[in-house]
């Protein structure tokens, strides 16, 4: 085991002076929040998303940022005073896995955009150029407290493409919506799906063993295709002039991105057995899976994913539609989470456009599951299961997530305990910017819901 | 020895469990919310047979007593859109009973019903003591029959056969809906042409169905025609799946032309319509957890339609994705009242409307003399994070044990052992 690190860290090592990224790069966040508003909640009761609980205590959003946390912080004319006594408040939702905007309502041929379903490895497709902005169910995302989200690919394929993560203020242009810095995904799958796919065409992969062979080949190429941009990156400018630049491949470009370092992995997975294969290929090139998505059987090697630092996105209850998804317990999100005595990295994922809307839901289920099945986990702890572990599997758990000095105010006001099922969203603030607020009536519609049934309403006020 | 001593534990046991059938239980200082009246009491409940013997806010005796002190008692909740028993996992098509090639009317799904399917605990174990089992829709517009089951695992099924009539109508990528119209109605003409001699033999229905041009385009069995004869002749409750507002209306004309005993499901757009639908006293199957846009029909979809259509008096059932979840009904139903349902509204929706509107007998209702189905719960049962303590099913305390229970068992104890060898 320690000899295998250490070729892991040699190979690391080069790559840490080296970028993939392209210089200018086209795809760039052009994410601008809304005007932002200097808020003072006041005597909120307040589960942080890191973990902890604080009652009657106030939070003060400025610029956009969490300025401040504590009791009683002192009242100024510049702040706009909103009395929390009574209610909760939570860090912004996150949903590490959606296909809303690649599979957006309506669902109908035309726009379900979400599986390149023409090849097992299709590392060279990217999500946000299927995404379609004027999806209703951002907005209805957003009622669930819902600031940030991960569209990913479907999975077909072994390989999907890259997935990306974005602020829920819909806008006209996925650019205008991308997490700004946020990594990219790569989506693989194993699995019923894409063995099941290409099977049924006679052709790769048919089996599991297929899949495992398809995966291999394809981090073969991607290794290669690296240290032949390395070799040329690592030559004099003069060298450079005189030789060829290798090709761009964007397929490979993103394999190589992933063993590099700069793109998350987030591998669709259901059984333990497959999940304990997929760690060995991971370790085998020398990349990192960032979580298991669905992962009903993740409770059977809860204490791998935690040594491998491998967050598991979990349903709290789905299961049966599938083989693979026949072993549910509803304690296999607290299992995970408490791996190792509590260094598990849990995640409740939606990948449905109504479980979004109810992450909050979800985790209670879990929690209460966890606790049937005797383990002692606070509400604090569970709150992080919907907000800073997926910001932590989505890489951007530096910026968002938590309620946290310097953070970007992404903050939800509930009426009520969010694990109560009859918690509503009141207000959601996305960068310090309402968003949505209940009272007020104030919330977004997109393009597609305009005078779509009675010419003179929206859709959501019929 | 050991043996010996194990033998005689077993005897007891099944004398036990024998002893225990003609046992009184009596649920003591219970909450009672009974499935019909709007607001619970605080009351005793007695368990003698099958039968709720009574229920009373006096003092009662019984064999065994259940102190029920600050816990709510509901009714067992009824699943009124299920494959319960007759689809173990979804994407498998050797465990699916649920669809016929052949039959496009008169295709019942009673036969394929499985008592030992792991839905069955599960969904038991959190809160679903019976199931309206449904057939997935077949070629026809309207087709498929569904059946009531127990949910007690017994291999000698409780239920009864073919007790509804399935059909649906919307955007298809095939054809108009106009089209589906014209066929739902030449069916019903020609049902409604059908006089009993048609149908005695299947020799007769050959015969008719030779005669009728619709027959023989659908290309009709024998036992086709004789469940459209039972749909217009025996009142047979037709669900009719549609979601579009336009659509709705049309059923409700349907229903009063040919007096059928409508029921929606869907219904996603019932908002828009929703004073018509109560007028003309149709039930509906909702999802009410379900907002999305999710088709041209269901562009209204609506998080307070429950709410909104409880206010006009409409009797209310709820289902959930047939999915394997269909305990799921109690999480709607939650989400209804935090969107303005009433909570005696929505616990009704999970009890006592299926029961009248399909005539499933005397359960759903906690009154004396109905069947003992009922659940005692850990907190409220619209909280989804709520389980059932006890499930009585036909007056027997039922074990709670699932096959997810055992394998949370095994993956959370004994965990030196091999997962082979652990419990």
């Amino acid at each position: 085991m320690k000899k295998f690190n250490k070729i892991i860290i040699s190979l690391f090592i080069p790559f840490l002076s080296f970028t993939l990224t392209v210089e200018s790069d086209p795809f760039e966040s052009t994410y601008k929040p809304l005007p932002p508003e200097n808020i003072l909640i006041q005597d909120a009761n307040i589960y942080d998303g890191d973990g902890n609980e604080f009652f009657e205590t106030d939070v003060l959003i400025q610029d956009g940022k969490i300025a401040a946390i504590g009791k009683d912080l002192p009242v100024t004319n510049e702040f706009k005073i909103i009395d929390a006594a009574g209610k909760w408040v939570t860090p912004g939702i996150i949903d590490i896995h959606s296909h809303m905007g690649v599979y957006p309502a309506p669902g109908v041929r035309t726009s379900s955009d979400g599986n390149e379903a023409t090849s097992p490895v299709t590392a060279d497709v990217w999500a946000e150029h299927s995404i379609w902005v004027q999806d209703p169910q951002y907005a209805l995302a957003l009622k669930g407290g819902v600031t940030t989200f991960h569209i990913l690919p479907g999975s077909a394929n072994l390989i999907g493409g890259r997935g990306v993560t974005v602020k829920n203020l819909q806008r006209n242009t996925i650019n205008s919506m991308k997490f700004p810095n946020a990594p990219h995904s790569l989506k693989m799958a194993c699995g019923e799906n894409p063995k099941r796919v290409y099977g049924n065409r006679n052709q790769a992969p048919s089996t599991r063993m297929g899949n495992a062979a398809g995966y291999r080949k394809a981090w073969i190429r991607a290794t290669a295709y690296l240290s032949k941009q390395q070799e040329y990156e690592a030559k004099s400018e003069e060298a450079k002039q005189m030789g060829y630049k290798p090709t761009r491949d964007l397929e490979l470009e993103t394999l190589a991105g992933v063993l590099a370092g700069e793109i998350t992995v987030q591998n669709h997975c259901y059984r333990a057995d497959e999940m304990a294969t997929m760690i060995n290929i991971a370790n085998e090139f020398g990349y990192k899976i960032s979580a298991f998505h669905h992962g009903v059987e993740a409770y059977k090697i809860a204490d791998l994913l935690a040594e491998n630092n491998i967050c598991g996105a979990l349903w709290a209850d789905w299961w049966g539609f599938k083989h693979e998804a026949y072993d549910m317990v509803q304690a296999n999100i607290a299992i995970v989470d408490q791996a190792l005595n509590g260094k598990g990295c849990a995640i409740v994922h939606s990948d449905d456009a109504i479980g979004i809307q109810h992450l909050n839901q979800e985790a209670s289920k879990a929690l209460a599951a966890g606790l049937r099945a005797g383990f002692d986990i606070s509400k604090a702890r569970a709150m992080k299961w919907i907000t800073i572990n997926p910001a932590k599997a989505a890489g951007i758990d530096d910026v968002t997530g938590s309620i946290k000095v310097g953070k970007h105010a992404d903050v939800v006001i509930w009426s009520m305990n969010p694990f109560s099922v009859y918690a509503l969203v009141e207000k959601v603030f996305i960068d310090g910017a309402t968003a949505y607020d209940k009272n007020t009536n104030f919330q977004p519609a997109s393009d597609f819901d305009v005078g779509i049934i009675s010419p003179n309403k929206n859709r959501i006020e019929e | 020895m050991f043996m010996y001593f194990k033998n005689i534990k077993l005897a007891l046991f099944i004398f036990f469990i024998g002893l225990v059938h003609s046992e009184s239980v009596l649920i003591k200082n219970a909450t009672i919310y009974d499935g019909k009246n709007n607001d619970p009491f605080v009351g005793n409940l007695l368990i003698e047979g099958d039968k709720i013997s009574r229920i009373s806010k006096s003092n009662l005796r019984g064999d065994v007593v259940i102190d029920a002190s600050g816990k709510i008692v509901t009714p067992g909740i009824i699943a009124t859109d299920s494959e319960l028993g007759i689809v173990e996992i979804g994407a498998l098509s050797v465990t699916r009973d649920d669809s016929s090639d052949i039959y496009k009317i008169g295709f019942g799904i009673y036969d394929a019903f499985n008592p030992h399917s792991v839905l069955i605990p599960w969904n038991r174990s959190n809160g679903i003591t019976s199931s309206l089992t449904l057939p997935q829709n077949t070629d026809s517009p309207i087709g498929g029959l569904g059946s009531f089951f127990v949910l007690d695992s017994n291999l000698e099924i409780t239920g009864s056969s073919d007790i509804v009539m399935i059909g649906r109508v919307g955007g298809s990528s095939n054809g108009s809906r106009a089209e589906t119209y014209s066929i739902i109605e030449d069916l019903l003409e020609f049902a409604i042409s059908l006089e009993q001699g048609d149908i005695r033999t299947n020799a007769d229905i050959s015969e008719v169905i030779d005669d009728s041009s619709i027959a023989e385009f659908m290309d009709l069995h024998p036992r086709d025609v004789k469940a459209l004869y039972k749909l217009v002749n025996n009142d047979l409750p037709l669900i009719m799946k549609a979601n579009r507002a336009s659509d709705l209306l049309k059923l409700i004309e349907l229903k009063e032309k040919y007096n059928l005993n409508l029921i929606i499901m869907g219904a996603q757009e019932a908002g828009l319509v929703a004073e018509r639908i109560a007028k003309s006293n149709i039930p509906l199957i909702i999802n009410p957890i379900n907002n999305i846009p999710g088709s041209f029909d269901e562009l209204a979809s609506n998080i307070n339609l429950a709410g909104k259509l409880e206010k006009q008096g409409i009797t209310l059932m709820f289902n959930a994705p047939r999915d394997h979840n269909y305990h799921l009904i109690r999480q709607g139903a939650g989400v209804a009242v935090a969107h303005g349902m009433s909570y005696a509204g929505a616990m009704k929706a999970l009890t006592l409307s299926p029961v009248e509107v399909f005539g499933l007998g005397d359960r759903g209702h906690l009154a004396q003399g109905k069947i003992a189905d009922l659940i005692i719960w850990d907190a409220d049962p619209l909280e989804p994070s709520s389980m059932p303590e006890k499930v009585f099913i036909n007056g027997e305390d039922i074990d709670l044990t699932t096959r997810m229970s055992r394998l949370t068992e095994r993956y959370t104890k004994n965990k030196d052992q091999p997962n082979g060898y652990r419990d």
